[in-house]
């Protein structure tokens, strides 16, 4: 390889110009000026094409991606944001319900606690006034019952009396007697 | 191969471009053929100073 | 023996016209150059638009990506501008030399004209740009710091060799190893062809270069990538001179 190489070169150096189709072709200058020509017409035309449709297009498309995914990543950031804040309100709302709701309790308790006292109150009230009531009467009812007492007593009596005697004492005579008894027995 | 060649490229370059420049100080100043030796020696310098960075021995500047 | 050169001739098709004395001719290889064209056209503006790509368009995006990526890395942000010539440089040689590894066709790549003109082109490009950019201060390119004051002199004449060194190693490079590659190919094929004709031992005989031009057709796959790619990173490199001269 390398031999036919070196051999090349010499014979292209020592006859290009004049043989032209011999030799090591890549250094055969009469192809010089096509080549550099075809180089420049077809390099030309890539770089126009490249820069001013390949490369925006292909750009543009990347750049599009990029924002897109961008786009979705401070969509998704946002999304958790409001998800942790709502999270975060829903605890707080818990926690206030629940000191709302203890309050409530505490109160409902006392409330009940006031109001079973003045019951208990009332009703020992009128309890008493009835015990009252009662003992009042019993004492009207003895009272009435002993003055009936009092009056069958002396008739009773003077009705012995004057079965015993034949006549009939003063009336005067034997309430006293009767009252007299009566202060004695009672 | 690959690196052989481009370490060899770039002594063949350095020593060609010095020996080049050398030729055309000597045509234009007639000093022939002091300037052809003192450009190609340096044309090797460079060369070998071309296949150092190239190697990644010497710092290259062109790279930081 | 067949001879490996032959791949490499010119054929001429029909005269374009003539510049001078100079005839020019529509050849072979301006005819791969323009398929290289049509090739790199019809894929970027065939590829889809699809949000989500499908594969060709994947192909399309991932060269775009890969060559912009490349030029941002070597020449910053403001290497960008020249990102449709670079993409182009890269697209143009890519597919010339994948499309060269094609039994029986033509390399654009393997000849010094072509190769040493597109180099000549990037080798342009920087210094006109980084003249019309930097003014006189592009020439701090040939000044290193740091250099003691008596040697400096010597050291800015190599430093100009050098940098006037870049497009032929840059085009010899590209090449050279397109060149060497197809020669090599062609010299195993051959044996394949020469052994395969002398009967039942040459047959098995030849299972060897057979094997061996089968491996070298993927590295040279390999290759068209790899020179296309160190094409392009010089050329960003370079371009990356004309934009910071100074460091």
């Amino acid at each position: 390889m390398a031999e036919s190489h070196g051999e090349a070169k010499g014979t292209a150096s020592a006859h290009t110009e004049a043989e032209g189709g011999h030799g090591f072709p890549p250094f055969q200058k009469e192809t010089f000026p096509s080549q550099i020509v075809s180089l420049v017409i077809t390099f030309v035309a890539l770089y126009v094409i490249v820069s001013r449709l390949a490369l925006p297009k292909v750009g543009g498309v990347i750049d599009a991606r990029q924002k897109a995914i961008d786009g979705d990543l401070a969509e998704a950031q946002r999304l958790n944001d409001e998800s942790e804040a709502a999270m975060k309100a829903y605890e707080s709302e818990l926690a206030a319900a629940r000191a709302r709701a203890q309050a409530i309790g505490a109160e409902t308790r006392e409330k009940l606690a006031a109001s079973s006292d003045a019951e208990r109150k009332a009703l020992e009230d009128s309890l008493a006034a009835k015990l009252a009531a009662a003992e009042k009467s019993i004492a009207t009812t003895r009272a009435t019952a002993m003055s009936n007492v009092r009056g069958i007593a002396a008739d009773a009596a003077s009705a012995i009396v004057q079965q015993l005697t034949g006549k009939a004492p003063a009336g005067k005579t034997v309430e006293a007697a009767v009252d007299a008894s009566l202060k004695g027995t009672a | 191969m690959a690196r052989g060649l481009r370490l060899s490229s770039e002594l063949i370059a350095g020593v060609l471009v010095g020996a080049v420049l050398g030729w055309g100080f000597d045509r234009l100043l007639s000093t022939s053929p002091f300037g052809f030796i003192v450009f190609f020696l340096l044309g090797f310098a460079a060369g070998v100073l071309n296949v150092v960075r190239s190697a990644g021995i010497a710092p290259d500047r062109s790279r930081q | 023996m067949i001879d490996p050169i032959h791949q490499f001739h010119l054929n001429k098709i029909f005269t374009i016209g003539h510049i001078g004395n100079q005839e020019i001719a529509f050849t072979n290889s301006t005819a791969y150059m323009l398929l290289a064209v049509v090739l790199i056209a019809g894929m970027m503006l065939a590829a889809g638009r699809a949000l989500v790509p499908g594969r060709f368009q994947s192909v399309v995006e991932l060269s775009y990506e890969f060559v912009a990526n490349t030029l941002r890395t070597s020449a910053g942000s403001h290497g960008m501008t020249f990102f449709p010539l670079v993409f182009s440089l890269f697209m143009f040689i890519f597919v010339s030399n994948i499309v060269g590894i094609i039994p029986y066709t033509f390399t654009v790549s393997s000849h010094i004209i072509v190769t040493f003109s597109l180099a000549l082109l990037v080798f342009l490009t920087v210094i006109i740009y980084g003249f019309y950019k930097n003014g006189l201060k592009f020439f701090k390119l040939f000044v290193p710091s740091g250099i003691p004051a008596v040697i400096l002199p010597l050291v800015v004449v190599i430093e100009i060799i050098s940098f006037f060194s870049r497009p032929i190693s840059h085009s010899v490079r590209l090449f050279a190893n397109m060149l060497a590659g197809h020669v090599t190919l062609k010299v195993f094929a051959s044996f394949v062809t020469m052994l395969g004709a002398l009967g039942f031992v040459g047959k098995v005989g030849a299972l060897l270069p057979l094997g061996l031009t089968v491996a070298l057709t993927g590295l040279e796959l390999m290759v068209a990538f790899l020179q296309a790619y160190v094409f392009t990173i010089l050329t960003c490199i370079y371009l990356n001179d004309a934009i910071h001269p100074g460091h």
